[in-house]
């Protein structure tokens, strides 16, 4: 391997997060092309199959990962708690809030149509949302958005990674059955 | 359909409709059995100050939620007040309108619902993988934390230095220029003017950046095609004369 793809290999081996590519050059004294490189070089040395790690690209950064064939040995050994599952009310609030980042409790709660208070602050002590500052609206409200540890936990390397909200749209048959379902509703509780 | 609001200090009202405890009239009111038009929410509302002023006491929660309950029956009289005759049809608009509302925020649920499952699929895949989490050694960190407190003194002690005003620094050794370009411009001109010529050791003065000044006010001079300036060798002294003069000289 080269010389540049040892050094950095060093590093991402101690490294506690992810290390970005800006701060590998400064470590190694190189410029980011070459520690791109040299990264490509890494994780084809790396690739699926050949070591108990591998090198994934997340949260902005490089980092160390066991190979998913090594996970069970190695939660033997440690005894590696689990990561507790998110309920579905946590996934919908954080969902709301990578895609409409950033924005405030009132936004998260009109879309989902419950108040989000408790939601908002289990992702926050989860470390996966965090406040952003103030909106410049009446009433100064927090902005919150997603954090790099959300990015780790869901696997991307930006927030720019998650497919387009309008992948999720619901089509023409979709909206009708929800207007079918919303006339029904209407008419049992007049009756 | 409403459950009815505990109220501690059980503030009893006595009106021309009703006659008992006020979390009743409430619930009675939401369940419409009593006609809001009937109710004086002013007399209600000067009841329940009567009757703080009486107990002495102020309970934050009791009052917020009496606040609560007076605000709705104001809202939903107002609302009453503006429904006047010949808005049904408007209503029915308003409602079809409102369905579409609900509609399209029901779509837009869904849409961020279905991005939640696939949010739920990119977790099932990646938020179990295992990385390395702990920090490095302490000796090998940039920063060693300071462990033991501190006493605020300390800081001050730290600060002060950073407050005090610093010496002037001694720039005695450092010579002071006596000639500026422009005056030894102006020195040179006239010399080159009353004598046709001279030469540069001739006019230098002592001083080394003295003469480094004449040097340049020279270049000037000569870079501007005030004067033409000839030397035999390199270090050897230069002759400077005024252009024509040089002319006709060679």
């Amino acid at each position: 391997m080269d010389d540049l793809t040892r050094r950095i290999e060093a590093i991402l081996h101690l490294a506690p997060r992810p290390v970005t590519p800006a701060v590998l050059a400064t470590a190694c004294c190189a410029d980011e092309e070459s520690v791109l490189t040299a990264v490509s070089e890494l994780t084809g040395e790396f690739a699926e199959g050949r070591h108990g790690l591998e090198v994934r690209e997340v949260a902005g950064g490089f980092q160390f990962v066991v190979a998913r064939e090594c996970e069970d040995a190695v939660t033997a050994f440690a005894g590696a708690r689990e990561i507790d599952d998110l309920s579905p009310a946590l996934l919908e609030t954080v969902a709301v809030v990578a895609y409409l980042q950033p924005t405030t409790r009132a936004e998260v709660a009109r879309v989902r149509g419950v108040s989000s208070e408790w939601a908002l602050a289990a992702l926050e002590e989860r470390g996966l949302v965090e406040e952003r500052g103030r909106a410049d609206t009446p009433g100064a409200p927090l902005l919150y958005g997603t954090t790099g540890r959300f990015l780790e936990l869901f696997g991307l390397a930006d927030v720019g990674g998650l497919p387009p909200l309008d992948d999720f749209a619901p089509g023409r048959d979709d909206v009708e059955e929800l207007r079918a379902r919303l006339l029904a509703n209407a008419e049992r509780r007049t009756q | 359909m409403t459950p009815a609001p505990a109220y501690p200090s059980g503030l009893n009202v006595d009106l021309d409709v009703f006659s008992g405890p006020f979390d009743l009239l409430v619930t009675l009111v939401l369940r419409e059995e009593i006609d809001l038009w009937e109710v004086s929410v002013s007399r209600l509302i000067a009841d329940y100050v009567v009757e703080l002023a009486d107990a002495g006491e102020f309970d934050l929660e009791t009052t917020s939620q009496f606040l609560v309950h007076v605000a709705t029956l104001l809202e939903m009289k107002s609302r009453l007040l503006l429904a006047l005759p010949g808005w049904e049809d408007e209503e029915e608009l308003e409602a079809e309108e409102a369905g579409e509302e609900l509609l399209a925020a029901l779509v837009r649920y869904t849409q961020f619902r279905r991005a939640a499952d696939a949010l739920a699929e990119r977790w099932a895949s990646h938020a179990k993988r295992i990385a390395r989490r702990a920090a490095l050694p302490q000796r090998y960190c940039r920063r060693h934390t300071v462990e033991r407190r501190l006493p605020a003194s300390a800081l001050a002690s730290a600060m002060a230095p950073l407050l005090r005003e610093p010496k002037a620094p001694d720039a005695s050794h450092i010579t002071s220029v006596a000639v500026t370009l422009v005056e030894e411009l102006r020195r040179l001109r006239d010399l080159l003017s009353r004598d046709g010529g001279f030469t540069f050791l001739g006019v230098a003065p002592r001083g080394r950046l003295e003469r480094a000044v004449t040097f340049f006010a020279l270049l000037e001079l000569h870079n501007r095609g005030e004067a033409r300036l000839q030397q035999k060798r390199a270090f050897d002294d230069i002759v400077v004369t005024l252009p024509d003069a040089a002319a006709a000289g060679g």
